[in-house]
């Protein structure tokens, strides 16, 4: 039912698999878009940012105090007739489960939708009891009947089409269902389900809130069979991860004014429901309920101490990760986790399901935060995927490769002679151009989607010597942040840089001893040696006294700006790492916010120019009018469909995940296409290496350049 | 006479309507009950989703599955005063008309009424106390759900109502409260949206005046 794939070469024949597969790629495009839109519409009727911040501290708080919260709730819920149990591991939990069913005399089970209960994996182990289980929630039926775990937390079923959906009723009821009315397929599991509601001993729920001051448990849900399940059957059992304790109902309250929008765009479900004590059951002699919650630990009080990971308590699963996720885009739940789905997923699945089982998975992150932006929490998502990273590098070793490389990135002098060396040996493959045309097709493979760039003949930092300028009386002094892309294959894109900033009274400076920013080791799970980097360029920056540090690659100055502080706390090095991570300004930010650049500082040609928003500038950083404004300056902006969706690139995710970075690069092709733009701009090189590559290797005919290039092309003299 | 914030009426209104809620306006409770005859008169037998020993049987409904031949309207909630009044008018149309025992017609009834205890302009939901298992059922089971909300206890949002939730729970007896926004929905096969996969059908609201 569930699989985690054990090595790469596996995942790469299940993610091609899934890649092949035209009707989820559809489903989940035709998602993606329309979830983007109405979310966006549904939220601005509340503070989403505001909202979002209270979330994460409550639940910050509650994480901090969950053994109080826990006894309150026990004290509170025994008090109202409730059993409360409390399962250190997944296999306990189950126990305490089936023991209950046994000790009642319970022979058939309803369930309402429990991730949890996945988690622990309850259906199997009450069924080897003998029990007969039922899913009732729809999409949680369906699956089912197809002996299959779910593709996402919110929406099961979304890999499914109807007709395979009518093939497995026809299946369950013998009557011939009609797979184009989706109405009547829904009603098919209204007959049959009731029928089994009827039937049950024993319901089994999720829990969305557990409130410690009444020991009441909550679920929302839209079809109502969670209420069913809660109400019908002699027995109520309700599991709840430890996760899932909150102080008050104001918390509870306050969360749901998110979880619905963020789920499924909704401003609430059909049902919430908050069940406070074993009730009235008439189906019982005594008229009550009996009741039981069961609190599942399976790693979370480890989750809980972890000054870092605690964040994920903030999780309240509503799948909003994965609506967003590009990769969840192309290859749905099933290939982007375990149990749990999407980025929050690949995490979740290192806590409770060990660390082979995500070992290959949680590489599978491009980088893009698009997730961050959205989550409910305000959870570091993609911090933590690559926190989990490093420490299974560090759990497992590293490969020779991977030493090999950490070696080489900590010596700075070393890592550049070997790219000038790579300048010197790819001459027989550039024959003089940008690109490496003439490598064998058979050391491309699956890379073979995007002509790969040419490392330059003269890096930035050898020619910054004959080409820093002189500005008499600067209005400021900065120095620039290369990144090895700028500095060693696109150097023109900083000599563009260099021109529109001297020209404008800035006086530039490019310090020698600056290396790689350290973001693609992270990426590789290389903690030690990015923190190495990561010192060698705040030392190497902190000798002028600059007014900003000015980077060209959203990536690095994402890098620099947010992650420095963090990866270098606890390091000597921590107050100049933040003084400069607080100068770290991207280019655009720079020279309209700051310079103050505005039309009548261009020549504005009117050519017709789309913007790519690289992930790292319009999340990372959080810009997005300055390079619009700036594009609009210089020529005439023309608007491209999802403007601010990732490229593929991902650093390295391209060199690991080549036949997704392909698709996704195809997607963002495609877009610009359709603006009818004969140039596309963007903030970063890496994005520039991507779309330049993808676009001269299917012959687009748009020319693909940073947007310094730009300005500097039309900038007046 | 307590206050009506009508900003607030005509916010719930429109939040309830987005997500297919029925709502009409009526002077007081009796007005509502007369709704609701007038409802279950309107609509189809309800369908029986599974096997009822007593129950007169009619002809198979659009799912498959035999039709109520006498109609059931259910309100445990209502004093007894307006509960006679509802049984009378159902009396005299031919339906039958219960306040307890719905675990004898799990297979389905017509209309459940409920009275909400408030409402929440900004999704247009109502809390309804379903303490009595009777009351779950009667807005569980029917396949339309007529809820009766006076005007005055509307409140902006989720948060605003905290301090009443918390006073009703917090008296060491059991509760079960449930929030409803809308019928009972899917969207789980293909995303298409797709009402009544559970619970009612049809939501109906009546504001009520007073």
């Amino acid at each position: 039912m569930h699989s985690a794939p054990k090595n790469y070469s596996e995942y790469h024949k299940q993610l091609d698999e899934a890649l092949e597969d035209k009707f989820l790629r559809n489903t989940l495009d035709t998602f993606a878009v329309a979830y983007r839109a109405n979310r966006e519409t549904i939220f601005k009727e509340v503070d989403e940012r505001g909202l979002i911040a209270q979330i994460a501290d409550a639940k910050d708080d509650a994480c901090r105090h969950m053994e109080e919260l826990y006894a309150q709730f026990k004290e509170q819920a025994e008090k109202r007739g409730v059993h409360v149990h409390r399962a250190a591991t997944a296999e306990e939990a189950n126990a305490i489960i089936a023991r209950i069913a046994r000790e009642n005399d319970v022979k058939r089970v309803v369930k309402s939708k429990s991730m949890t209960a996945e988690e622990i994996q309850l259906n199997p182990y009450l069924e080897k009891e003998g029990l007969i289980v039922d899913e009732t929630d729809l999409g949680e039926w369906i699956i089912q009947l197809r002996h299959e775990g779910p593709s996402h937390m919110v929406m099961p079923a979304i890999h499914l089409s109807r007709y395979q959906v009518a093939e497995d009723f026809t299946r369950e009821t013998g009557v011939k269902q009609d797979a184009e009315d989706i109405q009547r397929l829904v009603k098919v599991a209204r007959v049959q389900l009731r029928r089994k509601f009827i039937a049950a001993d024993m319901g089994v729920s999720g829990c969305n809130f557990a409130i410690a001051e009444n020991g009441a448990v909550s679920t929302v849900t839209n079809e109502g069979n969670a209420r069913m399940v809660t109400t019908l059957p002699r027995v109520h059992v309700a599991i709840a991860g430890l996760d899932k304790l909150v102080p008050t109902l104001d918390v509870a309250l306050t969360a749901l004014q998110v979880l619905p929008r963020n789920a499924t765009a909704q401003r609430l479900t059909s049902y919430v429901t908050l069940m406070d004590g074993a009730g009235e059951c008439k189906a019982n002699p005594d008229g009550r309920k009996i009741m039981h919650v069961v609190f599942v630990d399976n790693g979370r009080s480890e989750i809980a101490r972890d000054p870092l990971f605690s964040q994920i308590f903030r999780c309240v699963r509503c799948g909003a990760c994965a609506n967003v996720c590009p990769v969840f885009r192309l290859v749905g739940g099933h290939k982007m986790g375990y149990i749990y789905i999407g980025a929050i997923g690949l995490i979740l699945t290192y806590f409770f399901h060990g660390h082979d089982k995500a070992k290959v998975l949680c590489q599978n992150c491009v980088g893009c935060e698009a997730c961050k932006s959205v989550c409910a929490g305000g959870i570091d998502l993609p911090r933590l995927i690559r926190e989990i990273r490093s420490r299974l590098t560090a759990e497992e070793g590293n490969p020779l490769p991977m030493s090999l490389l950490s070696s080489v990135m900590k010596n700075r002098k070393l890592f550049h002679r070997l790219l000038k060396y790579a300048a010197f040996a790819q001459k027989p493959f550039t024959r003089g151009t940008q690109f490496q045309r003439h490598l064998p097709a058979m050391f491309l493979g699956k890379h073979s989607f995007k002509a790969l760039p040419a490392i330059a003949d003269k890096s930035f930092r050898d020619r910054w010597p004959a080409l820093s300028p002189r500005v008499e009386n600067p209005r400021y002094r900065v120095a620039l942040f290369g990144g090895c892309a700028q500095d060693f294959v696109y150097p023109e894109q900083l000599e563009a840089a260099v021109k529109v900033l001297a020209a404008h009274g800035v006086a530039v400076d490019y310090p020698e001893a600056q290396t790689c920013c350290g973001l693609p080791l992270e990426m590789m799970g290389q903690r030690p040696t990015s923190k190495e980097v990561a010192r060698q360029n705040v030392e190497a920056f902190s000798a002028g006294n600059y007014d900003a540090v000015i980077t060209l690659c959203a990536s690095c100055a994402s890098h620099l700006k947010h992650s420095y502080p963090e990866i270098l706390q606890g390091d000597p090095l921590i107050f100049k790492a933040q003084a400069f991570a607080d100068k770290v300004t991207d280019f655009s930010s720079f020279v309209h916010d700051v310079l103050g650049l505005r039309p009548e500082d261009f020549n504005n040609t009117g050519e017709k120019t789309t913007y790519h928003a690289a992930c790292h500038i319009c999340r990372g950083l959080g810009v997005k009018e300055a390079p619009r404004a700036l594009i609009a300056d210089a020529a005439d902006y023309v608007p491209c469909n999802e403007e601010e969706v990732c490229c593929g690139f991902g650093g390295t995710y391209s060199m690991k995940f080549p036949e997704i970075s392909a698709r996704l690069l195809e997607k963002k092709l495609d877009n610009i296409r359709e603006t009818g733009a004969s140039r596309v701009v963007m903030d970063c090189p890496g994005c520039v290496m991507q779309i330049r590559g993808g676009a001269e290797k299917q012959g687009l005919g748009v020319k693909v350049s940073h947007i310094a290039e730009l300005l500097a092309e039309n900038m007046k003299k | 006479m307590p206050t009506i914030n009508q900003a607030l009426v005509d916010e719930f209104r429109a939040k309830a309507e987005a997500v297919n809620a029925v709502v009409r306006e009526a002077a007081d409770l009796d007005a509502a009950l007369q709704y609701v005859v007038e409802t279950c008169e309107a609509k189809a037998p309800c369908e029986m989703l599974a096997e009822e020993a007593d129950a007169e049987k009619g002809p198979l409904g659009p799912n498959g599955v035999p039709t109520r031949v006498k109609r059931i309207v259910a309100a445990p909630c209502l004093d007894d005063e307006s509960y006679a009044k509802l049984s009378a008018a159902c009396e005299a149309r031919g339906f039958s008309c219960i306040r307890s025992g719905l675990r004898g017609h799990l297979a389905g009834i017509d209309v459940g009424f409920s009275v909400a205890d408030l409402g929440v302009a900004a999704s247009g939901t109502c809390m309804v106390n379903t303490d009595s298992e009777e009351g779950r059922l009667a807005g569980m089971i029917a396949e339309i759900n007529v809820i009766a909300l006076r005007k005055s206890e509307i409140y902006p949002h989720l948060p605003a109502i905290a301090e009443k939730l918390r006073a009703r729970m917090g008296d060491g007896t059991p509760t079960y409260t449930t929030f409803i926004t809308g019928p009972s929905r899917t969207a789980d096969i293909e995303r298409v949206a797709a009402v009544g996969v559970h619970g009612p059908l049809e939501l109906h609201i009546i504001l009520l005046e007073a």
